[in-house]
């Protein structure tokens, strides 16, 4: 009975290795021309595993919120086409990943490979991510620019002057 | 003991198989995060098809204005009438919609001077998941007031000078690029021409359109009455007596055209033997058909504007 709670104590320790967020922040900036465009996100779940530095994140179309109601329902619409594919998301590993002790508040930089899939189109990116960890919680945030026609999205000739094909995109996550 | 040491076995193992699983961290995320509800959304690109509602509405604290032109006929001195802009007939809206649900608005028609306000409200959204709903269901009521002088003796009273409509608008969404409505609809005037006019008429209009690309989707519209009214020739034979006057039914509207979006514009342009901008006339009252070529370009052009919270 003893090595029974003890096995138990035990698998829960490790199970706890995995963290994982729901509010998770996502934000595209567009700066073309003639206008400026911004939507943010903060229904985007990620879930980390300490074992092993395997990493995802997934992020809902829908939920990006603009400034004008047209214009998401033409992001979601016409170009995202969010009806036939939901979801963002990314999948990989941490790069030379060691388990850091969540014990001890410090800042890390972590750098992360493996593949984002947007509009359907999956893509190998490997970016930089700024880590914190402050009283026991882990938290991880990163910038990086991604080129629309890479992911099979197409901005018309007309609409050039006001979506920029280079988007900058900022990623914050703070785990549970 | 044996039993025990099996027992922690399997226990220690837990996590491992834990872990094994949780490789696929993306499944998990998919699994956890799946929305309840999806609601279907841009059914259609803009509030109208040609003549019918759509189901669309602008978002809250959206003001839209829209400007409606109908040319004149293809077969009316078309070049002389600078391919029909000289008889073009003209409708403005400006509408609000203080909430998500409801929309408010106020027209101006060209003939017969006729004023109009309308209200467009949604009753069901079309959603799938948690709460399943087939269709979106939505509103539309509007009155009309034409400010026509007339010289011919007859007291035209407020009551008189009053016409209303009421759509029933059934839409859905089949696919990304593919919609459709059925539009039970109903135009009551307290006036009519002939004292054997029906003053209220039943129509039931039906739309679809199909998206050719993400811009631009091609649109038919009908809308059969099913009790016509019915009116005398133009030229009737002088010599003829009243009873032997010939008398048809008014025809029923069909419009094709296609819808462009570009930005917070939608430009419709269309071809249809429906002459009538605003509402009652356009579906009770129409003499053109598509096969003697009394058809009438036209366009109908949006620009919504964000100024409400």
């Amino acid at each position: 009975m003893r090595y029974l709670i003890f096995g138990l104590v035990l698998s829960f320790g490790l199970s706890a290795q995995k963290l994982s967020t729901r509010k998770g922040y996502v934000k595209f900036f567009s700066d073309a021309a003639v206008e400026e465009i911004e939507a943010e996100n903060t229904q985007c779940s990620s879930i980390i595993n300490l074992d092993n530095g395997s990493f995802a994140f997934l992020v809902p179309i829908k939920a990006f919120q603009f400034e004008k109601a047209l214009m998401q329902e033409h992001f979601n619409e016409n170009y995202m086409e969010s009806g036939k594919y939901p979801n963002a998301s990314f999948k990989g590993n941490i790069l030379s990943f060691e388990s850091p002790d969540l014990s001890k508040d410090q800042n890390l930089k972590w750098k992360l490979k493996g593949r984002l899939t947007i509009h359907g189109v999956e893509r190998e990116i490997e970016e930089e991510v700024m880590v914190r960890i402050k009283d026991g919680k882990l938290s991880l945030s990163s910038e990086f620019n991604l080129k629309v026609s890479d992911y099979g999205i197409d901005i018309p000739a007309t609409k050039k002057d006001n979506i920029s094909n280079d988007l900058k995109i900022t990623v914050k996550f703070q785990y549970d | 003991m044996t039993k025990n040491l099996l027992l922690v076995g399997a226990v220690f193992a837990l996590p491992f198989f834990a872990i094994a699983q949780g490789d696929d961290l993306l499944a998990e995320l998919e699994e956890k995060t799946k929305p309840a509800t999806t609601y279907a959304f841009a059914t259609w690109k803009g509030t109208k098809v040609v003549n019918l509602q759509t189901n669309e509405m602008p978002a809250k604290g959206v003001l839209q204005y829209t400007i409606l032109h109908r040319f004149g006929a293809f077969n009316d001195d078309f070049f002389y009438n600078f391919m029909g802009l000289d008889n073009a007939q003209v409708r403005l809206t400006l509408d609000y919609s203080p909430t998500t649900w409801l929309n408010l608005g106020l027209g101006h028609t060209g003939f017969l001077k006729t004023y109009d306000f309308f209200a467009k409200y949604r009753l069901t959204r079309q959603s799938k998941g948690a709460r399943n709903m087939p269709v979106s269901i939505v509103g539309y009521s509007s009155m009309y007031y034409s400010a026509q002088r007339y010289n011919d003796g007859i007291d035209r009273n407020f009551s008189r000078r009053t016409s209303y409509v009421h759509e029933l608008v059934i839409s859905r969404k089949f696919s990304q690029n593919f919609s459709a409505e059925l539009v039970p609809t109903l135009i009551h005037s307290n006036l009519v021409q002939r004292s054997a006019d029906n003053n209220t008429l039943f129509a039931l209009g039906m739309a679809a359109r199909y998206k050719v690309t993400p811009m631009i989707a091609l649109t038919v519209e009908y809308v059969p009455v099913l009790n016509p009214n019915q009116y005398p020739d133009i030229n009737p034979d002088p010599l003829a007596l009243p009873a032997d006057l010939n008398l048809s039914n008014f025809t029923n509207a069909l419009s094709v055209g296609f819808d462009i979006e570009t930005g917070g514009h939608v430009f419709q342009l269309f071809v249809t033997n429906a002459r009538g901008v605003a509402e009652p006339y356009a579906f009770g009252q129409n003499t053109g058909s598509w096969l003697n070529g009394d058809l009438h370009f036209g366009f109908n052009i949006s620009r919504v504007f964000t100024v409400g919270p």
